[in-house]
C-alpha cells in the first residue's frame, strides 16, 4: 500500500495502473500544494468511479494555472468541474463529491493547525487521528459501513435478494453460452454491415471505378458498385428480472451480451420494480463480471413486478432511444402487479415511436397456453411479433427473424400457436 | 460572482451578442479556447447549445463552419471528395498527349480536383474558424472514429496526396441530443458541458433580450407558464426556441397578458405533439392558476 498524504512532498511518485505520462507532454509542475490537492482530488474522484488518468490530472492543472491569481471557490469548482466531469452523470456525482472532500479536507488541516499551537497533548492528538484516517480511508475508497448503507441507497420496499447467478452447472453453461454466443455473433454481423451488395438501384463507386480504369487512359470499361446499406437498427432490450422471470431473462441477457460484444447498437435494460439501464455493464469483457456487476446494482432484484411503472420510465427518461430504426424486445411473462392503465398507454407510446416491438414469453411455449393474464391482454393490441422465449432454439428462431425481416411486420416463423401477428 | 477578467470578458462577448451565459458555460467555452480542446455540449433539445458555436464565431469575428451529423455520414462528406467529372474530363483531354500514366496520376490527384468538406476545410482555413459537428450522436460510431484522428492529431490524410497538416487549430463545439451514448474516446479528448433548461429568471432574461418590445407583465407569465409545462410528463419538453417563438408571436399580436383563450388558440406555437397538447389542455386551468397566483405574488 502506498502512502498518501495531503501535502506535496508525500505525493507517491507512482500509482498503480498508470503509465507515466508521455514525455513531451507539458505537465505543470506539481510542487505547490495547490497541485498536490487537485493530484489528491483526482485520486478521490477515480476511487468513486471516475475514469481518470494523468492526462486528466495535467489538464486540470493546466486549466487551473490559466486562471492565474484567482481567489474564488466558484472558479476553481468550475475549472474543476469543466475538466474532469464528462458526461451528465458524472457533473452530478461531481456536485456531490466535490464538497465532500473539501470539507473533509478542511477538516483535516483544522485538526492540524490546532494541534501544532497547543503543542502536542495527548489527548488531543488522539482526537485528531479518526479525522486524517477518514480522509485517508476516503482517498483509497475504504467507506466505513455507516456511508456504503448511505451510498446504497435501497428503498426498503424492494425485496433484494442476493441472487446466485451460478446456479447454471458450468457444463450446462458453457453448452447454453457456446449456443448463445453463436446466434448473436451471427446476427450482428448480418445487421452491421455499411454496404450491401444489389441487382438493382446501382450506384456507382466512383473512386474505386477511377482508380481501376486508369490504366487503360481513362476509358471506362469496368464498373464499381455500391449501395449505401438501409438505415440500421437498433435493438432495445427489456428484460424482466422480477421473481417469476430469472431463470429466462438469464438467456436474453447472455444473448444481450453476446450481441453487444459485436454490435454496438444495442441498449439493454432490466426491470422488476424500476428500470435499470445495464449498457454500460455489459460492455466488460467478462460476462461473469458483469453478472456480479448486475447483482451489485439490481436494487430490487427478483422482487416484485411493475411492467406498466417501468416502460412508463423508459418512455419519459429514454425517449431519444425510441424511434423508427428501433426494435424493442420485451421478456416477460406480462405478470403485472401495478396499474394496468399505465401498462397499457406506455405501451401504446412505445409502439407509436418504435418501429417494431417483440414480446417474447416464456410462457408462450407451453402447450395449450393463451395470453390471458391482465397486463398481457392490455398489451397485446401494441405488440407487432408475439413469440415464445423458454429455450435455445426460440432464440435461435428470433435471431433468424431479426436478420431476415429487419423492416417487415412478419410473425416469427416457428411452431403454430406460438405467434400471433397483430 | 466571477470576477476574472479573462472570464468577465467572455461573458461581455456572448452577451454583447444577445447570449445570456451563466458561471458553467463561460467557464467550459473560456478554458476550450485556451487549451485548445474540442467543448462537448449536451443538454435536451432548444436550450441553446447550437447557438453557443454561433455566437462564438460572431463575438471572435471568425467564420463558422458547420458540420451536420446525419445517420451514414462518411468520410466523403465530413473530410473531403475527388471532384469525379472534372477528373473524368480532364483524362479525355490528356487522351491525346504523350504524357506518362504517372505524369498523368500525378495531375489527376491534384488539389485543385480535391473538393474540401467541412472538416478539411476547418483545419486548412485561413484564419482559425469555429468548427460546429452538429449533433454528433446521429451519426455512425464509425464516424467518431475518423472524427478522433482529426480531433486529436489536426490532421487528415488523403492516400494519394499525403497528410494535411492544419494551418490554424480551429475551435471546435460538438453539440449531442444523446440519441446514444458517445465514445468513452471522443469524451475524453473534449472538455464537458451540459446545459439544461433554463430557471425562471435566466429565462425571463432571454426573452426580454430577444424580444424587446415585449410588456413586462406577458413575459413573466410566459416564463412561469413555461417553467410549469416543463414539470408534466410531455413527450416533447418545449425549449427555449418555443418560448422565444411564443413571446414573439403574442408580442406582435399586442397582448400584455395571458389568458386561458389566449393560450387555448396559440398552443400549437409550444407543444408540437398532439397528446401533449392535450394533456395540457386537460390540466389548463390550473397551469394557469399556478402562473397567475404566483405572478400576483410577485407583484
Amino acid at each position: 500500500m502506498i502512502s498518501c498524504g495531503i501535502r506535496g512532498d508525500s505525493l507517491p511518485a507512482n500509482r498503480p495502473g498508470m503509465s507515466e505520462p508521455a514525455a513531451n507532454l507539458p505537465l505543470t509542475p506539481r510542487y505547490t500544494s495547490l497541485s498536490a490537492h487537485v493530484v489528491s482530488f483526482c485520486r478521490f474522484l477515480r476511487q468513486n468511479g471516475f475514469p481518470l488518468g494523468p492526462a486528466e490530472e495535467s489538464l486540470a492543472l493546466q486549466a487551473l494555472s490559466q486562471l492565474t491569481a484567482f481567489r474564488q471557490p466558484e472558479a476553481f469548482r468550475l475549472c474543476l468541474r469543466a475538466t474532469l466531469a464528462r458526461s451528465k452523470t458524472q457533473q452530478q456525482r461531481f456536485d456531490v463529491l466535490f464538497p465532500q472532500y473539501f470539507k473533509e479536507l478542511e477538516n483535516a488541516v483544522d485538526a492540524k493547525t490546532k494541534t501544532k499551537s497547543q503543542g502536542g497533548d495527548p489527548k488531543q492528538k488522539q482526537q485528531k487521528a479518526p479525522t486524517l484516517q477518514a480522509l485517508k480511508s476516503w482517498l483509497y475508497g475504504q467507506n466505513s459501513p455507516e456511508d456504503e448503507v448511505a451510498l446504497a441507497g435501497y428503498s426498503a420496499q424492494e425485496a433484494t435478494h442476493q441472487k446466485d447467478f451460478a446456479n447454471f452447472t458450468d457444463d450446462e453453461l458453457r453448452e447454453v453460452w457456446g449456443l448463445v454466443q453463436q446466434i448473436a455473433r451471427t446476427l450482428a454481423l448480418q445487421l452491421s454491415r455499411r454496404w450491401e451488395h444489389t441487382h438493382h438501384n446501382l450506384r456507382l463507386d466512383l473512386r474505386r471505378t477511377i482508380r481501376r480504369n486508369l490504366r487503360r487512359g481513362g476509358e471506362l470499361l469496368e464498373l464499381a458498385h455500391r449501395r449505401p446499406k438501409r438505415h440500421r437498427q437498433q435493438l432495445l432490450v427489456l428484460c424482466d428480472v422480477s421473481k417469476s422471470m430469472d431463470l429466462y431473462s438469464q438467456f436474453l441477457l447472455q444473448f444481450s451480451y453476446a450481441f453487444q460484444q459485436a454490435y454496438r447498437r444495442i441498449e439493454t435494460f432490466t426491470f422488476s420494480t424500476d428500470l435499470q439501464r445495464i449498457t454500460p455493464l455489459l460492455r466488460g469483457r467478462d460476462f461473469r463480471a458483469a453478472l456480479e456487476g448486475l447483482q451489485q446494482q439490481q436494487g430490487g432484484w427478483s422482487g416484485g413486478t411493475r411492467i406498466g411503472a417501468s416502460l412508463a420510465s423508459l418512455c419519459q427518461h429514454y425517449r431519444r432511444l425510441l424511434t423508427r430504426q428501433t426494435i424493442v424486445i420485451i421478456l416477460s411473462d406480462g405478470m403485472d402487479t401495478g396499474e394496468i392503465e399505465t401498462l397499457s398507454t406506455s405501451m401504446q407510446t412505445i409502439h407509436r415511436r418504435a418501429g417494431r416491438v417483440i414480446w417474447l414469453n416464456p410462457l408462450a411455449g407451453r402447450p395449450g397456453y393463451t395470453p390471458s393474464t391482465r397486463g398481457m391482454e392490455a398489451a397485446l393490441p401494441y405488440i407487432d411479433v408475439f413469440a415464445a422465449a423458454h429455450n435455445v432454439e426460440s432464440l435461435r428462431r428470433l435471431a433468424r427473424y431479426l436478420a431476415n425481416h429487419p423492416r417487415s411486420t412478419s410473425p416469427v416463423p416457428g411452431g403454430p400457436g406460438h405467434n400471433i401477428p397483430a | 460572482m466571477l470576477e476574472h477578467p479573462a472570464l468577465a470578458n467572455i461573458r461581455d462577448l456572448l452577451a454583447n451578442q444577445g447570449y445570456i451565459s451563466e458561471p458553467g458555460i463561460v467557464m467550459s467555452i473560456f478554458l476550450a479556447m485556451e487549451l485548445q480542446k474540442p467543448l462537448l455540449i449536451e443538454g435536451p433539445a432548444g436550450v441553446g447549445k447550437t447557438e453557443i458555436a454561433k455566437v462564438m464565431a460572431k463575438a471572435l469575428d471568425t467564420d463558422l463552419i458547420r458540420l451536420q451529423c446525419y445517420e451514414g455520414l462518411d468520410s466523403t462528406h465530413a473530410l473531403y471528395e475527388w471532384n469525379y467529372q472534372q477528373q473524368l474530363l480532364y483524362l479525355k483531354m490528356e487522351e491525346g498527349t504523350s504524357k506518362s500514366l504517372a505524369e498523368k496520376e500525378q495531375h489527376l490527384f491534384h488539389e485543385r480536383f480535391l473538393m474540401k468538406r467541412p472538416l478539411l476545410q476547418a483545419i486548412t482555413h485561413a484564419q482559425a474558424p469555429v468548427l460546429l459537428i452538429d449533433e454528433v450522436d446521429r451519426a455512425d460510431e464509425e464516424f467518431e472514429s475518423f472524427l478522433l484522428e482529426v480531433l486529436s492529431d489536426w490532421q487528415i490524410t488523403i492516400p494519394e496526396i499525403g497528410t494535411i497538416q492544419a494551418t490554424h487549430i480551429p475551435r471546435v463545439i460538438i453539440t449531442s441530443n444523446r440519441v446514444r451514448e458517445l465514445s468513452e474516446a471522443l469524451r475524453r479528448r473534449c472538455l464537458y458541458l451540459w446545459i439544461d433548461y433554463p430557471d425562471f429568471a435566466k429565462e425571463l432574461q432571454i426573452v426580454r433580450n430577444r424580444v424587446p418590445g415585449i410588456d413586462a407583465q406577458l413575459g413573466e407569465q410566459i416564463c412561469r407558464f413555461m417553467q410549469e409545462v416543463r414539470q408534466m410528463r410531455l413527450e416533447k419538453v418545449p425549449g427555449v426556441a418555443e418560448t422565444l417563438d411564443w413571446a414573439t408571436a403574442l408580442a406582435n399580436l399586442h397582448f400584455d397578458h395571458l389568458d386561458k383563450d389566449i393560450v387555448e388558440a396559440t398552443l400549437g406555437v409550444v407543444l408540437k405533439d398532439w397528446q401533449d397538447v392535450r394533456q395540457v389542455q386537460l390540466s389548463l386551468s390550473e397551469l394557469l392558476e399556478k402562473t397567475g397566483v404566483q405572478a400576483k405574488w410577485d407583484e
